[in-house]
């Protein structure tokens, strides 16, 4: 199947909506967005670990080392409060686009 | 918050970035090898799975460079290493490396020794509360033929402080005399008398004890306040002399306060005592009595200018009341008075050093314009592996900063021992100054090096990275660069040729004036006679005063080494308005109303002591003894002032214009302009009596000039054992010899010359290397082109002509926009040459030759190896 683009900006805000379940590595991550999206979205490690790194910096995130289930080391990221925060106001944001374009679209 | 975090986060991936590093790799290589075990489990082989997984993750160290470059402070990591590679960049091209940083030092060290003084003199805080807001005021004497910046009068202060709307209070300070005696040996201090609220007004503290109140003042207390410098060394620092009585003029003074060792007013820095004015009610009726310093405080909103306009205003309207000609009033700002001529020069000074770090940028500029065009080959590498306009320019840029880096260490070492020189342009009205690298000066050489090095840089920048995408790899080791890029550089030749012509003319001008000053007729001798002062205070009564004055004066002719010694009541050549007002027989009071002239008293002997020449008449005569029928000598500003072209021997005049009674003097001599009031001030009319028969002054001859056959400084203890044969307790002061004086005058006018003459020379030098530079460069580029014109026939003359043609094209443009630009930059300096009309022509003409003479030379070598080229090997090259 064909995989989409993931729409500008909103990959933070899958990021974070992952990582407010429980804490995940970088693979991790990626797995769970491809379950999630039904395999729609595939996102590169080159485009998500730049995300996580920022996301870091900006005290969105918490990281620290790991053993993995299958007793591997991995590098965990967390949310913080304030990435918490910041994940409420971005899917109330995303949630009124959604549902404004959804009217446009429908009402046409 | 976020910024907070950002900030950590940087500074911790700089910190520890071996660590951040090793994090990023496990991280990813984690990544990778999670994923080849799910692929593993979905049966691939073990290589396969892993070769799939790079594959997916798109290469480990790509992914790492896209984290790298996207993290917040990625910047930091590319100017990190184009600083690197421009200290390498140095290294490897230590001729380039050094002419540029050693060119830069030059600029930036002479820029960092200026501000220094600068900020020193006209930046830094005055010791006053809020002092931008302070002004002086002055009576404009320019209706009545005196100076428009004059001393005002008590009344004047007066009656501006009840009337005026535009201060919140206006104070007064005036010359005091202060002979301290008692304890210790007798000393003559430096004092001024100030009004009550002088202190309030300048918004001035004690350091210990109080100051005096315009109560006191008013009724006339006798209480001072001393100087810190006072108070260290006559007073042994201690708190005790508060409350003490100390004997000044023979008078008892109460010592009220101390105030801070870096409080200084006008008229010098060295005043030790302040004390009341106490005007008496006569005085405040005086509108003759011009020695008076008004000082006032804007009020909030008041601009300068309605200061100005308000106070003229009121000055004329006020004064029309009391004189028959009224005068205006001008208002300036206190900081420009403290500095004095300084201003002007250091405005100027800074101008030419501004001007040889512009210069130096632009010959930098063209360098590095030369140079972008060596390293086309490796700019195009580096466009060729994707870097973009931006990085490219950055990175040119950085090398820029590098250099200017480098520069700035070298200049502020240099700045030192110039800053060493400077500080003796602090002027003697302001506290001086020790100049060193502090932190303003630090931060002012980064500012500069950062400036200059985006100045030189940018130009060079743009064109390297835009020659490098435009041409790509495609060019060949030739040059391509058409006419278009030569005439940028071709307009910073120009440009910086024009600046060292400015430079040169000033300076030119400058040279004229000192060698005028130098050059001129004090009136006197100068060499070998010692001065100093001994205060009268203790003689006011006139005979005892002439019997211990002539006793003085012979115990001082009998030392051996002496050949003459004799009085004055002013030193010759020292800055010291004494002016009387005077009526000649048959004059009208109308016609005497504001008529002055300077008054000195004098022994007999004064004139044949100093040297001084008699135009007409005699000098004084021993039968000029106390008589009914008293001499004068008059100067030659006087004469002329009266009796232009003809003789005025005979001629009766009578001082003062309050009262009628008073002797008549009859004019017996008139004596050369004698350069009473300092070598580069205007004369002014000069009336001398000799002192037997000034009782009626209150001139005393206090100033004694001794001429010697040997160094006159070596009978100066011999001369206060003379005195004190005499009188015990007679204070001696300011000893020094005529030549001295001279010197001293001399000084700021001679280092102003110094200084703007280095920094021409330097701006002339730099400039012939920039053209230098250009067309050696220009010959390199067009080595081909030469070849080819040679092999077709063209002689080796014509190309050093044309070659040079286009050299002296440029150095007689910028000839031409420089000596306009001088001539403007002449007029607004004008005050720097005291009255003095240099010879603009002179200066004009030795700047043409030396820069054509100069421009030549350069223009010559890299023509004649041109023209020297051997068409085989020129065509070769290709």
């Amino acid at each position: 199947m064909e995989k989409l683009d993931i729409p500008q900006g909103t990959l933070d805000l899958m990021i974070l909506t992952i990582l407010a379940r429980e804490p995940m590595h970088g693979y991790g991550i990626s797995q769970r967005l491809a379950v999630l999206s039904r395999d729609h979205f595939h996102v590169n490690p080159g485009s998500l670990f730049p995300s996580l790194y920022r996301l870091e910096q900006d005290g969105k995130l918490k990281a620290e080392w790991r053993p993995t289930e299958n007793n591997r080391r991995a590098k965990y990221y967390r949310l913080t409060a304030s990435g918490r925060r910041q994940l409420e106001q971005h899917r109330e944001r995303w949630n009124r686009v959604s549902f404004a374009v959804t009217s446009v679209l429908e009402g046409a | 918050m976020t910024l907070l975090h950002r900030l950590a986060s940087i500074l911790r991936w700089i910190v520890r970035r071996d660590r951040a590093e090793k994090d990023l790799h496990d991280e990813v290589q984690a990544f990778a090898d999670m994923a080849a075990a799910d692929r593993r489990r979905g049966g691939a082989s073990a290589t396969e799975a892993q070769r799939l997984a790079v594959l997916d993750l798109g290469g480990v160290e790509q992914t790492k460079e896209r984290v790298r470059a996207s993290r917040y402070g990625a910047w930091l990591d590319v100017v990190g290493r184009d600083v690197r590679y421009g200290l390498r960049q140095v290294r490897h091209n230590p001729a380039f490396s050094g002419i540029a940083i050693a060119t830069l030092a030059l600029g930036i060290g002479v820029n960092a020794a200026m501000f220094s003084v600068v900020d020193a003199v006209l930046i830094r805080p005055l010791p006053y509360a809020d002092a931008d807001r302070l002004v002086m005021i002055w009576d404009d004497a320019s209706r009545t033929g005196g100076k428009p910046k004059f001393f005002s009068t008590p009344p004047e202060w007066h009656e501006w402080r009840r009337d005026n709307t535009v201060f919140t209070d206006i104070a007064a300070s005036q010359p005091g005399d202060a002979a301290l005696s008692g304890n210790g040996e007798p000393e003559e201090l430096p004092a001024r008398k100030v009004s009550g609220n002088f202190w309030s007004v300048l918004g001035a503290q004690p350091l210990l004890g109080r100051v005096f109140t315009e109560d006191e003042d008013t009724r006339g207390s006798r209480v001072v306040v001393i100087s810190y410098g006072l108070w260290q060394r006559r007073f042994g620092a201690s708190p005790d002399v508060l409350g003490r009585t100390i004997t000044l003029n023979d008078s008892s003074y109460q010592v009220i306060g101390i105030m801070p060792r870096e409080f200084y007013f006008m008229p010098a820095r060295d005043v030790d005592i302040w004390m009341p004015t106490s005007f008496s009610p006569a005085m405040l009726n005086n509108w003759g009595w011009h020695d008076v310093h008004c000082v006032a405080r804007l009020k909030p909103g008041v601009s300068l200018n309605q200061a100005r306009e308000a106070m003229a205003r009121l000055s004329l309207r006020l004064s029309a009341q009391h004189v028959p000609l009224a005068r205006s009033a001008v208002v300036t700002p206190l900081r420009e008075e403290l500095a004095g001529k300084t201003y002007m020069s250091l405005i100027v000074l800074l101008g030419a050093a501004g001007a040889v770090l512009l210069i130096a940028c632009v010959n930098l500029a063209n360098l590095l314009l030369a140079r972008g065009a060596v390293r086309r080959r490796e700019v195009a590498v580096r466009a060729a592996l994707g870097a973009g306009p931006g990085r490219l320019i950055t990175q040119f840029l950085i090398e820029s900063l590098v250099l200017a880096g480098l520069g700035a260490l070298a200049g502020l070492a240099l700045a030192i021992p110039v800053m060493r020189f400077l500080e003796t342009l602090v002027p003697q009205t302001m506290a001086a100054v020790h100049l060193t690298l502090d932190w303003r000066v630090l931060a002012v050489s980064a500012a500069i090096a950062i400036t200059a090095g985006v100045t030189f840089g940018l130009a060079p920048a743009i064109r390297g990275s835009r020659l490098a995408l435009e041409e790509g790899l495609r060019i060949g080791g030739r040059g391509s660069a058409g006419t278009r890029s030569y005439s940028f550089q071709h307009s910073l030749i120009i440009a910086e040729t024009a600046l060292a012509v400015v430079l040169l003319t000033i300076g030119g001008l400058l040279l004229q004036t000192f060698e005028h000053l130098s050059r001129l007729d004090l009136g006197i001798r100068s060499d070998r006679v010692l001065t100093f002062v001994t205060p009268l205070f203790r003689y006011r009564e006139f005979e005892k005063r002439v019997a211990f004055v002539n006793a003085e004066l012979e115990k001082i002719r009998a030392i051996p080494g002496v050949i003459s010694a004799d009085a004055i009541s002013r030193i010759p050549l020292t800055v010291n308005d004494q002016a009387t007002y005077y009526r000649l027989a048959g004059q009208s009071s109308n016609e005497t109303v504001e008529q002055v002239a300077l008054s000195r008293v004098v022994t007999r002997d004064y004139f044949a002591t100093v040297g001084a020449r008699l135009r007409e008449g005699r000098f004084f005569e021993t039968s000029d003894q106390r008589s009914d029928a008293p001499a004068a000598v008059v100067n030659e500003s006087f004469a002329d002032r009266h009796f232009p072209g003809r003789s005025l021997l005979g001629a009766r005049l009578q001082f003062g214009n309050l009262s009628p009674k008073g002797y008549w003097y009859t004019i017996v001599g008139v004596v050369k302009e004698i350069r009473d009031r300092g070598v580069a001030e205007q004369l002014q009319p000069t009336i001398y009596r000799v002192h037997e028969q000034a009782d009626q002054s209150g001139d005393q001859p206090s100033g004694i000039v001794v001429r010697t056959a040997l160094d006159p400084t070596s009978i100066v203890s011999a001369v206060r054992q003379a005195i004190w044969s005499v009188d015990r307790n007679q204070p001696i002061a300011r000893v020094q010899t005529i030549e001295d004086i001279v010197t001293r005058q001399l000084s700021v006018p001679s280092q102003n010359t110094v200084l703007l003459s280095a920094f021409a020379l330097l701006s002339l030098l730099l400039a012939s290397i920039g053209l230098y530079g250009v067309l050696s460069y220009a010959v390199t580029q067009r080595t081909n082109e030469i070849g080819v014109r040679l092999a077709l026939g063209a002689r080796s003359r014509d190309i050093l002509l044309s070659f040079s043609r286009r050299g002296l094209t440029l150095t007689v443009a910028g000839l031409a926009i420089g000596l306009v630009l001088a001539a403007m930059t002449a007029r607004v300096m004008r005050t720097l040459f005291f009255d003095f009309q240099p010879d603009y022509t002179a200066a004009v003409a030795v700047t043409s030759i030396a820069l054509l003479a100069v421009g030549a030379l350069a223009c010559f070598v890299p023509a004649r190896r041109a023209s020297r080229i051997s068409p085989m090997i020129a065509l070769q090259q290709e």
